[in-house]
């Protein structure tokens, strides 16, 4: 997994490129995690990310909570097919942020 | 089910028990698949099950193993178009009654793995391990 941060104001955007699984959930942590900590609107461009397991739910999971615990937002952005047919499974649409 | 009749198959491979196989797993499986030609949709749907199942072994079977040579195996066959995935280790014995998904409404990091594993295919038992083996994990869904 890479990836690439822009800031722009009180926005982050993140994007993440390649699969995310649980070999890199805790990478994945470290790169979103802190912008949420420090009150940053987050947008998770996901359009590059054409995988994602369990893990990497869990990662957008506590994602989303830590950003209604820090009063802020994460917007997940741009999600390709097959990861909205994973969050879909998951029943999570209406629960995460989805743009 | 599927329309097409799928050729029979069979193929194993060996993979190091560590999340860093994880990827090596679902390449094998997108390969077999191919051979196979699974339509692209349940090809995805596939490999993430087996990705997941792969997951619980390093996870929860292996979880405090220290052993940097254990090997997990994959099995893929197909017979009549009926998919079968075995799994093979030699991990802490797997206790069946003990394997639950969480709440899919009880929003929460985790569980979610063997709800996918459950939600994609016809059907998960764990049978006896023959030896060298201890768990032996298989999935079946028909084509």
């Amino acid at each position: 997994m890479s990836y690439k941060v822009t800031e722009e104001g009180n926005i982050a955007t993140i994007h993440l490129d390649g699969e995310i699984d649980m070999d890199v959930t805790e990478k994945a942590k470290e790169v979103i995690f802190p912008h949420i900590d420090a009150g940053k609107e987050v947008h998770l461009n996901l359009s590059n990310v054409q995988y994602m397991d369990s893990s990497g739910i869990s990662v957008l999971i506590e994602s989303h909570q830590k950003g209604l615990e820090k009063n802020t937002k994460v917007i997940i952005k741009d999600v390709s097919k097959s990861v909205l047919k994973v969050i879909m499974m998951a029943k999570l649409e209406q629960i995460l942020n989805l743009e | 089910m599927s329309a097409i009749a799928h050729q029979d198959h069979n193929e194993k491979k060996a993979f190091l028990v560590n999340s860093s196989s994880l990827k090596e797993v679902r390449i094998f499986c997108r390969q077999v698949f191919e051979k196979l030609q699974i339509q692209e949709d349940l090809k995805d749907e596939l490999v993430l099950a087996i990705a997941e199942a792969a997951q619980n072994i390093v996870k929860h079977a292996f979880k405090n193993a220290a052993d940097p040579n254990e090997l997990m195996v994959v099995q893929i066959s197909c017979e009549n178009n009926k998919l079968q995935i075995a799994f093979y280790d030699r991990g802490t014995p797997v206790d069946p009654k003990k394997i639950k998904h969480r709440e899919i409404d009880n929003i929460k990091p985790g569980g979610l793995g063997t709800f996918f594993i459950q939600e994609i295919m016809d059907a998960v038992e764990f049978k006896d391990g023959k030896k060298p083996w201890i768990n032996h994990l298989v999935l079946t869904k028909q084509l």
